[in-house]
């Protein structure tokens, strides 16, 4: 099951193992230059806010009821991040607009391996945006459905869908008691595990599209297909809607949108990087890995290119590992 | 006399056996109070903070800010809130539910919708 607490979806599944839990956040970031560099981490600066699309269903169009899920506000260009906390293992499939943001292949629910569609946590820590090259991504920004920018529109041709698409599974039990009595071996034997309120507001919603590159590896899955308890799945649509549509219909102010990558860099604010040991990564997916950016689009449909783009050299860039991947930045700490 | 501090001294100094930034100094300096006066709390020689520290220092300490401001004897401010809206249903709801057992508390939590797409 699903629940919402304090802007995170907290994922449970007892029927599988007590210790079957995990937590799904949105982190709101910075946008980082879309120029062709490839750029580490940016800070996490706190959690979307999160409503039951249910609360707000009548002033909601009628396709999105059939949804159910959450929904979430985001100003056009903005960026996202996800960030996974678990310390049981999952597989979570994440797609835009019903687009897997790993291969780049139509949404399906169940698991695939060849091309692996799914992250596995607890060693995935994060997901940043699409995987358009072995450790290389290209950033999660949102923009207008009908423009052509997102994922959906450039790989199927229609704006249909938008917004955000994820399930997780988790591991079955029996494998899961078998590897935590291998990682007890392991530490027995000395060795140290490191690891408005009238009428509805207009159709158009927000989609998500391939912004700049970042240094973000996906893992190979370590344990294999039959790991998964599929039969045991939980799935959320996450509907973004623009900041005058979450006004309108929630009657709350959205976040103000986050600092420039220029202007929080210029302060000596920290980027980061993460060390996942020696997990291999997947290879990135052709099909994502041709689609054209939002700056590249914008150029290719004569639209003036997204403020705030020149280049930036982050000086700053703070390691983080397994022990602690934490990259939200509060002030003087970063954590998450 | 509550466990609070105890219960705040041994989590801080789990985290310090691998992070020497959990002392008490540096502790209290980023939840915003003199390293003296949480020597105190953690002695149990004064009464646990108020409601925003103790909910700064439950996240400093990667705890629940819910179950710490329990622990403190306090009943957080946002709850109270939900409870003044709708007093008559919110207790009646509470006294029904107080013995029945976690599994049935969670059955009454509110699961995301999933639908068709």
């Amino acid at each position: 099951m699903i629940v919402m607490e304090d802007n995170r979806l907290e994922l449970s599944f007892p029927e599988v193992h007590e210790a079957a839990r995990c937590s799904i956040e949105f982190q709101r970031t910075l946008r980082i230059p879309d120029d062709g560099h490839d750029y580490p981490l940016p800070p996490g600066l706190g959690r979307f806010p999160l409503r039951h699309l249910d609360d707000y269903a009548e002033r909601l169009p009628e396709s999105w009821r059939e949804r159910g899920g959450v929904i979430a506000p985001m100003h056009q260009a903005e960026a996202l991040w996800i960030n996974f906390d678990s310390g049981y293992p999952f597989a979570v499939k994440v797609a835009t607009g019903k687009i897997c943001a790993i291969t780049g292949d139509s949404w399906v629910d169940h698991l695939n391996r060849d091309p692996q569609d799914y992250a596995v946590l607890p060693e995935q820590p994060w997901l940043d945006g699409y995987c358009v090259n072995e450790g290389v991504i290209r950033q999660f920004v949102a923009m207008p459905l009908g423009e052509g920018f997102t994922v959906e529109e450039q790989l199927t041709g229609a704006a249909v869908h938008g917004g955000l698409q994820l399930v997780a599974y988790p591991m079955k039990a029996v494998r899961y008691e078998a590897l935590r009595s291998e990682r007890d071996a392991w530490l027995d034997s000395g060795v140290c595990y490191a690891a408005s309120t009238e009428a509805p507001p207009a159709k158009a919603s927000m989609g998500l599209a391939p912004g700049g590159r970042m240094k973000q590896q996906i893992y190979d899955d370590p344990y294999g297909l039959d790991v998964w308890d599929q039969r045991h799945g939980s799935r959320c649509f996450v509907s973004l809607l623009n900041t005058t549509q979450w006004m309108t219909v929630t009657g709350t102010r959205p976040p103000s949108e986050p600092p420039t990558a220029r202007d929080y860099t210029a302060r000596g604010l920290p980027w980061f990087d993460y060390y996942g040991g020696d997990a291999r990564a997947v290879a990135g997916s052709d099909k994502l890995g041709r689609l054209a950016s939002v700056v590249q689009h914008a150029k290719a449909i004569g639209q003036e290119p997204a403020p705030d783009n020149d280049a930036i050299v982050a000086p700053h860039v703070i390691r983080v590992g397994k022990r602690r991947a934490v990259r939200e930045y509060r002030g003087e700490r970063a954590r998450a | 006399m509550t466990h609070f501090g105890p219960t705040v001294r041994g989590i801080r100094e789990r985290l310090r056996e691998d992070d020497r930034s959990y002392s008490v100094r540096q502790v209290a300096r980023r939840v915003g109070i003199e390293p003296a006066y949480l020597s105190k709390i953690e002695r149990g020689e004064v009464a646990p903070p108020s409601e925003a520290t103790t909910v700064r220092l439950a996240k400093e300490l990667g705890e629940d800010p819910d179950v710490m401001v329990a622990l403190a004897g306090k009943v957080s401010a946002d709850l109270q809130a939900i409870i003044r809206k709708r007093p008559r249903l919110f207790a009646e709801l509470i006294r029904q539910l107080k013995e029945a057992p976690d599994e049935a508390l969670l059955r009454v939590v509110r699961e995301v919708r999933d639908g068709n797409w």
